[in-house]
């Protein structure tokens, strides 16, 4: 079997933004690229798929000037029989053209099983929703991220189905198509794209962080082994290098974690909170049970790490909020380490007493969570530490989640020139270094490759080690329902 | 390393390149070619007279400039850390003060420093003409100090609206060092610079306003002659104003020209400065605004 090979060299006015030699993508395959955010996935499939502007980057694939690129024959023949599913899909999206227009657009017209595609994409909503959805203009209505993304999907797939098997060209490239889908509809994404491509043999380059794709395809999809190819995009020695990633090392990581989470624990109890909060007119109730039926309080025992799920949309991020006072709420009750905490505890008191004391949290969005005109070192500039961080103990620290690169020269470097793996390390860090009896990750693993990953939940072991108690969100269940105990998980819903 | 330099190179050349760095230049260059024209062709007095209330309007604007961004970051954050903490009565109270001082037109204020630094002459409490300047500069800067406070505000108020407000709160770090070091000075020193150039150019225009104005006397002790000699009171001296009106002239005898330029100088320098600073003042405005895309 043929591959696809590329040499991709991007570089912008200031820096080098890429260069991988030997970018390999097997024909008719699935191949599933990892890698930490901002290293270069989603710029090389763009110039691979011929949509970087040549005036603002000076690109150069497979030796060849990008402008000869854009004229060759296997880009014509990419464009015609290929698609590509943006990682932001509002960029991808015309706001004036309804969805359901744009999903029977130019070569999508032909297909005449688009309500199937629909149907299965929207699985658990009424159809009556669906078609609400599907009459709206992406301006100004907003629908949310995971309905884009869904609308790009069945778009992709829609073309996938046209396209004559083994067709020259047909290269589907998907960019984090899943990133603000729960579990069950990345599922559901997953078997739709099993069933084009046995179906029609075309190339398919999946790029993504969600490793327990791994575990699906997998289990779900044991006959295609040879079909299915795991690689990761990371830097070695300074430089981008496209390596294989075996199944084996994500699979037999998740399988021994399952052994920590019956590590013994403390019984004192941290911090309650009663199940029900309201905030903005909305009511939110925390249960032990998906399906919502008793609320009970959120409890944090010493050593313990608690599981919080919802779909997306419905507050968690906002619950967390709340419980850190950053939100007010219009009813809480929270005792804290023998402390009660309402809706009418002054801001004063969350300020002296909790944030960054008692407890801390990480935000979901290190692009957002960090100010972007820091340097890295200042990033530890002005935390409540007994003794403020010299260049030294900033090394320290960083040490504990980056390899390399921690020279003089780093500690330097704006927030705004990392990548969006370190990014997040550094977000993580920040708060790690702290030592209150509470930390709340909302997403974590957000934009991580497998080491990184590995690194920050041994790093929450350890505190889970010394007594600490950790609450995370995240949508990697596989990790995190190895993690925690089912007793710890909880779920949250909103009362209508 | 190599990377760092090429950025720092790039750097360079875009400022190199902006409208603003060109503007300033010109400024420069005006203002020098002016000085040696002055210096041939202008009578010593004179010369000296020009040179004194250049200077003089130099240093107040600079000290307008740094007393306005003092008062305006301290109104600003203030007014912010008030509004966020438990004393409501406090903010409002505050912010009606401030909103009084807004709906004060500046030259008022200004007016009003200018019969205070009268009354002060009269009682001999101040008597050097650098304590003269800085009552000015003090009058002019309360007058626009809240242009400053004003975008101090916008700026905190547009990046309380992003995470990274919260998360740095939620990390313990002080909400004085975020609102004065990651907010103000990483991220909004481009904006305050911008202003500040434009209260510079204000500073310019409020001095040579209020110097006619008071050019007719505040009082039967103390007049232009009592101030120091700035730009805008060497503009509304007799000579100067007789210098201007020399131009017209030029309506029935355009070779009248070449005299103007060497025998009406002093009036001619002084408003050249005046009318030549405001220009490149706003030039130098814009292009800063384009080259940090603050709009």
């Amino acid at each position: 079997m043929s591959d696809l090979r590329y040499d991709i060299h991007i570089a912008s006015d200031e820096r080098e933004l890429v260069a991988i030699q030997d970018f390999r993508l097997a024909e008719s395959s699935i191949t599933v690229l990892f890698g930490e955010s901002g290293i270069g996935k989603s710029l090389s499939a763009l110039a691979i798929a011929g949509l970087l502007d040549r005036d603002q980057l000076d690109i150069r694939l497979n030796g060849r000037e990008y402008r000869d690129y854009l004229r060759s024959v296997e880009l014509a023949d990419l464009r015609k029989n290929g698609f590509f599913v943006f990682q932001e899909p509002s960029s991808h999206l015309n706001p004036l053209m309804t969805l359901r227009s744009q999903l029977r657009e130019g070569a999508l017209t032909k297909v005449s099983d688009e309500e199937g595609i629909v149907r299965r994409l929207w699985r658990h909503s009424p159809s009556s929703h669906v078609n609400e959805i599907l009459s709206v203009y992406p301006k100004p209505y907003r629908p949310s991220g995971g309905e884009k993304q869904r609308i790009l999907a069945a778009m992709a797939f829609k073309k996938m189905s046209t396209t004559p098997a083994s067709a020259k060209g047909a290269l589907f490239i998907f960019d984090e198509p899943t990133g603000n889908l729960d579990n069950q509809l990345r599922d559901e994404f997953l078997d739709l794209l099993v069933e084009n491509f046995r179906s029609r043999h075309c190339t398919v380059l999946l790029i993504t962080h969600d490793y327990s794709m791994i575990s699906r395809f997998t289990t779900s999809y044991a006959d295609l082994a040879h079909k299915i190819y795991y690689k990761e995009l990371g830097l070695e020695r300074g430089r981008l290098q496209l390596r294989e990633f075996l199944p084996s090392a994500y699979l037999g990581w998740v399988k021994a974690q399952k052994a920590h989470a019956l590590a013994e624990r403390g019984e004192s109890t941290l911090m309650k909170l009663q199940p029900n909060v309201r905030i903005f007119g909305r009511a939110l109730k925390v249960t032990r049970h998906p399906a919502g039926r008793k609320p009970e309080p959120l409890s944090m025992a010493k050593g313990s790490l608690v599981y919080l799920k919802a779909p997306s949309g419905v507050g968690k991020t906002t619950l967390v909020k709340i419980m850190m006072g950053l939100l007010q709420a219009e009813e809480l009750s929270m005792v804290l380490e023998g402390v009660e905490y309402t809706q009418r505890t002054l801001r004063q008191v969350w300020s002296t007493h909790v944030w960054g004391r008692q407890m801390a949290m990480v935000f979901q969005h290190a692009d957002e969570a960090l100010n972007q005109n820091a340097r890295v070192k200042d990033v530890f500039a002005g935390l409540p530490l007994k003794t403020p961080m010299n260049e030294a103990a900033i090394t320290r620290t960083l040490s504990q989640l980056f390899d390399d690169e921690l020279d003089r020269e780093f500690l330097r470097k704006p927030v705004k020139y990392l990548s969006g793996g370190q990014k997040q390390r550094l977000n993580l860090l920040r708060s790690m270094v702290l030592d209150t009896d509470i930390l709340i990750l909302d997403e974590p693993l957000n934009g991580l490759d497998f080491q990184s990953s590995v690194k920050v939940l041994a790093n929450v072991e350890d505190k889970l080690r010394r007594g600490k108690s950790v609450l995370v969100i995240s949508h990697n269940e596989e990790i995190f329902d190895a993690l925690t105990m089912p007793e710890d998980v909880y779920y949250l819903h909103e009362i209508t | 390393m190599v990377i760092d330099s090429a950025v720092n190179r790039t750097r360079l050349r875009r400022i190199a390149d902006g409208s603003d760095a060109r503007w300033l230049m010109v400024w420069i260059a005006g203002l020098l070619v002016l000085w040696i024209w002055d210096a041939i062709f202008l009578n010593a007095p004179a010369f000296d007279a020009v040179q004194t209330s250049f200077l003089n309007s130099l240093a107040t604007g600079i000290m307008v400039v740094v007393m306005a961004l003092f008062f305006g970051w301290v109104i600003g954050v203030g007014l912010h850390l008030l509004e966020r903490s438990e004393a409501r009565v406090l903010y409002d109270i505050a912010s009606f003060a401030v909103d009084i001082l807004r709906s004060v037109p500046q030259i008022i204020v200004v007016l009003i420093g200018y019969v205070l630094l009268t009354l002060l002459l009269h009682e001999g409490t101040i008597r050097s003409t650098a304590g003269q300047l800085v009552w000015i500069a003090f009058a002019i800067a309360v007058a626009v100090s809240l242009e400053v406070s004003d975008t101090v505000r916008e700026r905190i108020n547009h990046f309380r609206t992003l995470d990274f407000v919260d998360a740095m709160l939620s990390c313990g770090i002080s909400e004085t060092r975020i609102v004065n070091v990651e907010i103000l000075w990483k991220n909004s020193r481009s904006h305050l610079l911008y202003k500040l150039i434009a209260i510079f150019g204000m500073s310019v225009f409020l001095q040579c306003s209020i110097d006619f104005i008071v050019s007719v006397g505040l009082s039967t002790d103390v007049s232009l002659m009592n101030f120091p000699v700035t730009l805008g009171s060497l503009l509304a001296n007799v000579d100067s104003k007789q210098d201007i009106l020399a131009i017209s002239n030029l309506f029935t005898d355009p070779g009248y020209i070449s005299v103007i330029l060497v025998r009406h100088l002093q009036g001619i320098s002084v408003a050249f400065c005046i009318v030549f600073t405001l220009l490149c003042v706003y030039m130098i405005a814009n292009g800063f605004v384009r080259r940090h895309r603050l709009v």
